[in-house]
């Protein structure tokens, strides 16, 4: 009995290293689309939301399966709890890289010196759900708690891009809208930083079983 | 085994105390049946002949004894009895006794009673009269007896059972001592008195020597694996269906970039790329994968197969390769491949637009002259080009020119490359000097004239007008003799001076036709001085001059 839990749960990891992977890979596509102005790979991007989301169904079904047939307890149960937890902010991931995917090709023509900012953004975005990620896969705490910790940096780039968009539509009203979609991305990008923080936060939960 | 024999004794001891118990109270009670018959045979013919000779009243004077007397008459009717009424007793004339009395003068006979828990013994003697005298006792039979008998018997049997017990269990114990205390470890255990065990001890010695050779075996082939693992620079994993890692050699943890303590169940921990996962599930899906991976600026080929088992897969085998020089070598091929190909079609297209234009014959004569040496300089060009690349792919072949070793006098050498190369200088004014002492080496003339005539050419091509260019040969302290080439012209600057010995690179794109130069030159310096083992130095300021100093190592110094 034991021995079919434990290969449920290495299956769970297994599951959500892959689901990690599938996020990491859909954002950095997404980013390297927008700092190269290269479109080719997006429909890419838009196909591994629909893996996303697949997979999160399938892992959901996992832990259901295994929170009633094996009745966990202990660290068992805030594993496959917090796994729950997390399949959601990771598909969120997903939602939101489709979200700038879909974006990018009306702002990819437009050159503007606050793309320097949001490439950081983007940049440091992929670093925290890439940490996030590995810092579960290691069962890293410290790891984790470094992820939770450069939330901050991806807040602060926000809110430089924000200042140089209000500028530049004083500025230049009549490419108001282009401000507006970049505005979105940025924000997009600091969701995603949120949902790595998340992620972490989870980590730190199914190890410790304390909220950070 | 010890529950066994101590069965197996208590058993049999139990059996032969019965056995024997049964066989002594049966004995016993024959004895005492026989002996009460013998008396009352004794007294019925005592008593009989009593009566013979002083009549019937002599039965009545007796006193009445332990014993039944009965005076029954020829016709069967009972005259007299000691304990019973004779009117109250029916005709005995049936009775064994009396029938055999009659018939023998003696009879004997015995009765049980209807429960069986006593038994009549009775003998009858046939008087002179014709009556019968008849004496009886009666006896308890075996069964009562034994019957009596219940209670100690009892108590002795379970004395007897827990005498057996304990002696079985010292028995026993001291069967089994022996075979527990042997060491089986040595080889062929004798045990005195246990001949029958020595057959399985052969056994078993034989059986632990296949077994400690087949693990020595197993021990010997999995250090070998590991030793071969261990040694490979490609990194090594192995992984069952479910992705755990079984086995993976320490190159794979390098080229994945991940610390021993970190490496966990599954493969996919160690690394989760698109390609990595993509390789694995494509060769746990039976197929055979292969991908290039990047991991930290490095490139891998990742190679993964299917294990099989039957039909089914159970697991797949996945080896990882360095390929980054490799690749490396191979973006260089294609770039010295595309180069060759840009330089070689340059001067052909100019010839054959030269020639087209002469062909329709409407150039005037002034031209064609003019043409055909445009069309004569180009073709040289050309051919000093594909010398340069055969030069190179010599070099990159391995070089025949440095076999060809033999003793060069440097000096000499220097100053036969100055004559060659004056008509040069004199048109651009250069001012061409060799100094230093003279030293002779021992190595390929061809190729060190191939490396100093190109760095002189450069200090002579790349010079301003009416500048300085220089050949010093000196000695150093430790035995290296030195060759500085130096000149006064435009100089290389510092962010080209590592790119001048790529094939094809010219610092000045535009201005390389007029000075001419395959821009192969300082490549086949740099491999031939690599082939002949001559250390090289490019120090070079822009504007101010160049020098290329060569370090000849003391064993091509004769």
């Amino acid at each position: 009995m034991r021995t079919r839990f434990d290969r449920q749960l290495e299956q769970l990891n297994v599951e959500l290293i892959r689901m990690g992977a599938l996020c990491e890979e859909a954002i950095s596509i997404v980013a390297k689309s927008l700092l190269d102005s290269d479109l080719t790979y997006l429909p890419h991007a838009l196909d591994l939301d629909d893996q996303i989301d697949d997979k999160e169904r399938e892992i959901e079904a996992l832990c259901m399966k295994i929170l009633l047939q094996q009745q966990p307890v202990a660290s068992d149960l805030r594993v496959v709890s917090s796994a729950l937890k997390m399949i959601s902010d990771m598909e969120r991931i997903g939602d939101q890289a489709r979200d700038i995917a879909e974006m990018l090709e009306y702002v990819v023509q437009y050159k503007f010196e606050s793309r320097v900012h949001i490439g950081d953004m983007a940049r440091a975005s992929i670093k925290m759900v890439t940490d996030s990620i590995d810092s579960f896969v290691r069962k890293d705490y410290d790891a984790a708690v470094a992820v939770i910790a450069s939330d901050d940096v991806v807040d602060t780039l926000f809110q430089k891009v924000k200042d140089e968009l209000t500028a530049a539509v004083a500025a230049q009203p009549e490419n108001g809208e282009i401000f507006l979609d970049l505005l979105m991305i940025a924000k997009y990008f600091e969701r995603i930083g949120d949902h790595a923080t998340n992620i972490a936060e989870w980590v730190c939960y199914s190890l410790t079983g304390q909220h950070v | 085994m010890y529950k066994r024999i101590f069965r197996s004794v208590c058993l049999t001891a139990f059996a032969v105390f019965i056995a024997s118990l049964a066989l002594i109270m049966g004995m016993l009670y024959q004895y005492f049946d026989g002996q009460l018959k013998e008396e009352i045979r004794t007294e019925a013919n005592y008593l009989a002949h009593a009566v013979n000779i002083s009549g019937e009243e002599y039965l009545t004077e007796l006193s009445p004894g332990d014993k039944r007397i009965t005076l029954i008459g020829a016709d069967g009717t009972v005259l007299y009895d000691s304990e019973s009424d004779p009117d109250t007793m029916d005709n005995h004339s049936q009775r064994d006794e009396v029938i055999a009395a009659r018939k023998y003068g003696l009879g004997e006979s015995v009765r049980y009673s209807d429960t069986l828990t006593e038994k009549t013994v009775y003998c009858a003697v046939r008087l002179d009269s014709g009556d019968i005298l008849r004496v009886s006792d009666v006896q308890a039979s075996t069964f009562t007896v034994l019957l009596s008998f219940a209670q100690p018997i009892f108590v002795v049997i379970i004395a007897v059972l827990i005498l057996s017990a304990f002696a079985a269990s010292r028995v026993s114990a001291g069967i089994v001592r022996p075979l527990n205390q042997m060491d089986l470890d040595s080889p062929s255990p004798v045990l005195e008195g246990y001949d029958e065990l020595s057959p399985l001890f052969r056994r078993i010695e034989h059986q632990r020597a296949t077994i400690e050779h087949q693990l020595e075996d197993a021990v010997k082939m999995r250090e070998e694996f590991r030793m071969i693992t261990e040694n490979m620079s490609e990194g090594f994993l192995v992984i069952d269906r479910a992705t755990n890692l079984l086995t993976y050699n320490t190159s794979a943890l390098r080229l994945l970039g991940v610390k021993e303590g970190e490496v966990g169940r599954s493969v996919l921990e160690l690394n989760r790329s698109e390609e990595f996962r993509g390789a694995i599930d494509e060769a746990l899906a039976g197929g055979h994968a292969q991908r290039h991976m990047t991991i930290g600026g490095r490139t891998y080929s990742l190679i993964a197969n299917p294990v099989h088992e039957g039909e089914e897969v159970i697991g797949a085998v996945i080896v990882l390769l360095d390929i980054t020089e490799q690749e490396q070598r191979e973006q260089l091929r294609r770039e010295f491949t595309a180069n060759v190909s840009h330089e070689l079609k340059t001067p052909l297209t100019s010839i054959s637009g030269f020639a087209e234009l002469m062909k329709t014959g409407t150039v005037p004569q002034e031209d064609v002259v003019d043409f055909s040496a445009r069309i004569y300089d180009e073709a040289s060009r050309l051919i000093a080009l594909v010398g340069d690349i055969i030069k190179l792919s010599e070099l990159d072949e391995g070089g025949s020119f440095a076999s060809a070793a033999e003793d060069v006098d440097l000096r000499a050498l220097c100053e036969e490359i100055r004559d060659r190369l004056s008509p040069a200088a004199q048109a651009r004014a250069v001012t061409f000097s060799v100094t230093g002492e003279e030293v002779r080496l021992h190595t390929s003339r061809k190729m060190l004239e191939e490396i100093i005539y190109n760095l002189c050419d450069n200090a002579v091509k790349y010079n301003r007008v009416g500048g300085k260019a220089e050949a010093v040969i000196s000695r150093s302290e430790d035995q290296k003799v030195m060759l500085k080439i130096r000149d006064t012209g435009i100089g290389i600057p510092d962010e080209d001076q590592q790119r001048v010995f790529e094939r094809f690179y010219r610092v000045d794109k535009s201005h390389s036709r007029e000075i001419g130069g395959t821009g192969l030159g300082l490549s086949i310096v740099k491999h031939g001085a690599a082939a002949l083992g001559i250390e090289i130095r490019l120090e070079s300021r822009e504007g101010v001059g160049t020098s290329v100093t060569l370090t000849f190592p003391p064993e091509l110094i004769v």
